[in-house]
């Protein structure tokens, strides 16, 4: 495949650390290595601190509240008029919009560029009345993209309940080298070390349902350790926790990349206690590829990464007490759990990005059959035509 | 009177707006009904050639190679009615060399045979893409204002293709 010019946009806000952010990053890397000329357009906080040479910044975002999670995005006339910029100045052969179908960067991107046009859907929401308001006024804009991609089967679910659109599931890529070298943390490791990361003051992450659960697994676990990581302010946070449970729980504050593999190899148990808004579950894949067992709560996007409980240990959502029953369960068994780590390293083998980039480099050539490259969709009305023509 | 007038003559240009809004949406979508064709017949056209290559192998028996030549010819040379049957059909004689041993295969046709699992992915992002344009199309031609004001002009109504969803 010839070298291709691919401008990809980002919703979020790429200082603040999720699962989007990420998936863009290391596609947009991915993609390099693979020849191609790439530009991300991306919402940034703090400009300074800027690595990567292919970011192009579209102002500060602002936080607004969606999908029961804060979303930090950017509208309004001044990122549209960067949008455009973007646009005129990349001279993309085709732009990759992630989560297009929220107020945000993509959607801008959408509407101001014409040509062909591939867009990620990452989300699964529940059908909600005004949503389906608004995914009828949004009924043209999805028209314009060329292929659609979902990151996994509810996401496409979700979809095609909003729009009545079909999309072609293609999971996220995981680096699955990443971690291997990774050593564990002495200070970290013992037999009874489970570990959550996340940003634990927002609900939905579920760490409430954990920390419920902690009396009922001391009865058998007295020495249980809770390791917490994650951005937030923990102290208070720890104010609402009795000082009994507290002093089994350690946060060890937000963790580096480097410092995540280190994390899963030193931890018995990963525990994913999320109550809603999953669609994939990247960092269970991650804990996955370390060969962590892991504990989920039964949200359909990890039942379908742990393929009905083959390769991690399901629970009933917000249970706390079946969440302590099958941690003490599988902390118990040795056998089961080395079984359900090795189901799920073979798992995650098939999120490794030569598979997934491949795959959506192939979408790539699907979108670009129609020979026209990617151009701003005012410059080609009639009345503009007219003006450029004098 | 005059603002009557104006009224009126403010709602028809909204109202030719909206329309020629709404034909250039329906023409947008009838192009990419026409490119994702083109595109999923090439891929498919390769696939013909590729089964035909592999029907030559040493590995496989002559009754198997005998049903995939002919099947093979058929996906080419099928007319558009029976194309989409011709292609299942290629389908699942591909399947039965999936389930023979193929130990013996010689380097040039282990990559014969990694291009056919390759273009198997492409064909069912082809057929996703493709099926959707068309099922959009088609809606957007069933409203009622699209119909009342023939916003499809001429444009052949988009075929749809019973493709099965589990190619290979």
């Amino acid at each position: 495949m010839k070298s291709l010019s691919i401008g990809l946009v980002c919703p979020y806000g790429w200082d603040t650390p999720g699962g989007v952010q990420i998936h863009i990053k290391e596609l947009a890397e991915w993609l390099i290595s693979h020849g191609h000329k790439i530009s991300v357009l991306a919402p940034v906080t703090d400009e300074s601190a800027l690595s990567e040479p292919w970011l192009v910044s579209a102002g500060r975002p602002v936080p607004i509240p969606y999908n029961g999670a804060v979303a930090r995005v950017i509208f309004g006339p001044l990122a549209s008029s960067r949008v455009k910029q973007w646009i005129a100045q990349g001279d993309f052969d085709l732009l990759h919009l992630h989560e297009p179908a929220i107020p945000s960067l993509s959607l801008l991107a959408g509407w101001a560029g014409e040509g062909p046009m591939v867009a990620t859907f990452h989300a699964s929401i529940s059908r909600h009345k005004t949503m389906n308001m608004i995914g009828n006024g949004l009924n043209p804009f999805i028209e314009r993209i060329t292929a659609k991609i979902a990151v996994s089967e509810t996401a496409r679910q979700t979809l095609k309940n909003r729009f009545e659109t079909e999309a072609v599931v293609i999971p996220n890529g995981i680096n699955l080298t990443k971690f291997q070298h990774s050593p564990a943390k002495p200070e970290w490791v013992s037999a009874n070390t489970i570990g959550f990361i996340g940003r634990f003051e927002e609900p939905r992450k579920g760490l409430q349902v954990l920390i419920d659960a902690i009396p009922e697994i001391l009865k058998s676990k007295p020495d249980l350790n809770v390791l917490v990581a994650g951005p937030g302010d923990f102290e208070d946070f720890s104010k609402k926790i009795p000082e009994h449970i507290l002093r089994h729980i350690t946060y060890v504050g937000r963790l580096s990349e480097e410092d995540k593999g280190q994390f899963f190899k030193s931890i018995a148990l990963y525990v994913a206690p999320n109550t809603g808004g999953e669609s994939f579950g990247i960092i269970l894949a991650e804990a996955m590829s370390c060969r962590t067992p892991i504990v989920a709560s039964d949200l359909p996007a990890f039942k379908a990464l742990l393929e009905d409980g083959k390769s991690g240990a399901l629970f009933r959502n917000e249970d706390s007490a079946d969440l302590a029953r099958k941690i003490v369960k599988l902390l118990d068994a040795d056998t089961d759990r080395s079984a359900v780590a090795q189901a799920g390293y073979e798992k995650a083998m098939t999120f490794d990005w030569d598979v997934v980039g491949s795959q959506i480099l192939s979408v790539y050539e699907l979108a670009l059959v129609g020979n026209s490259r990617v151009s701003l969709a005012s410059d080609n009305r009639f009345w503009n035509r007219l003006r450029a023509n004098d | 009177m005059t603002k009557t007038i104006l009224i009126i003559v403010f709602a028809l240009l909204l109202g030719a707006w909206y329309l020629s809004f709404l034909a250039s949406r329906l023409d947008r979508l009838h192009h990419r009904v026409e490119t994702s064709w083109e595109h999923l017949d090439a891929l498919l056209q390769r696939r013909a050639a590729i089964a035909l290559e592999i029907s030559h192998f040493a590995a496989i028996d002559p009754a198997t190679s005998f049903l995939l030549t002919a099947a093979a010819y058929q996906a080419r040379e099928a007319n558009i009615i029976e194309r989409s049957d011709a292609e299942s059909a290629l389908s699942e004689t591909l399947k039965l060399i999936r389930t023979q041993d193929m130990a013996t295969t010689t380097e040039s046709e282990s990559d014969i045979l990694a291009g056919l699992v390759r273009i198997t992915e492409k064909i069912s992002v082809g057929i996703t893409i493709h099926t959707e344009a068309v099922n959009t199309a088609r809606n957007l031609r069933s409203q009622f204002i699209f119909r009342t004001f023939r916003l499809a002009g001429h444009a052949p109504l988009p075929m749809r293709y019973a493709f099965e969803d589990d190619i290979l």
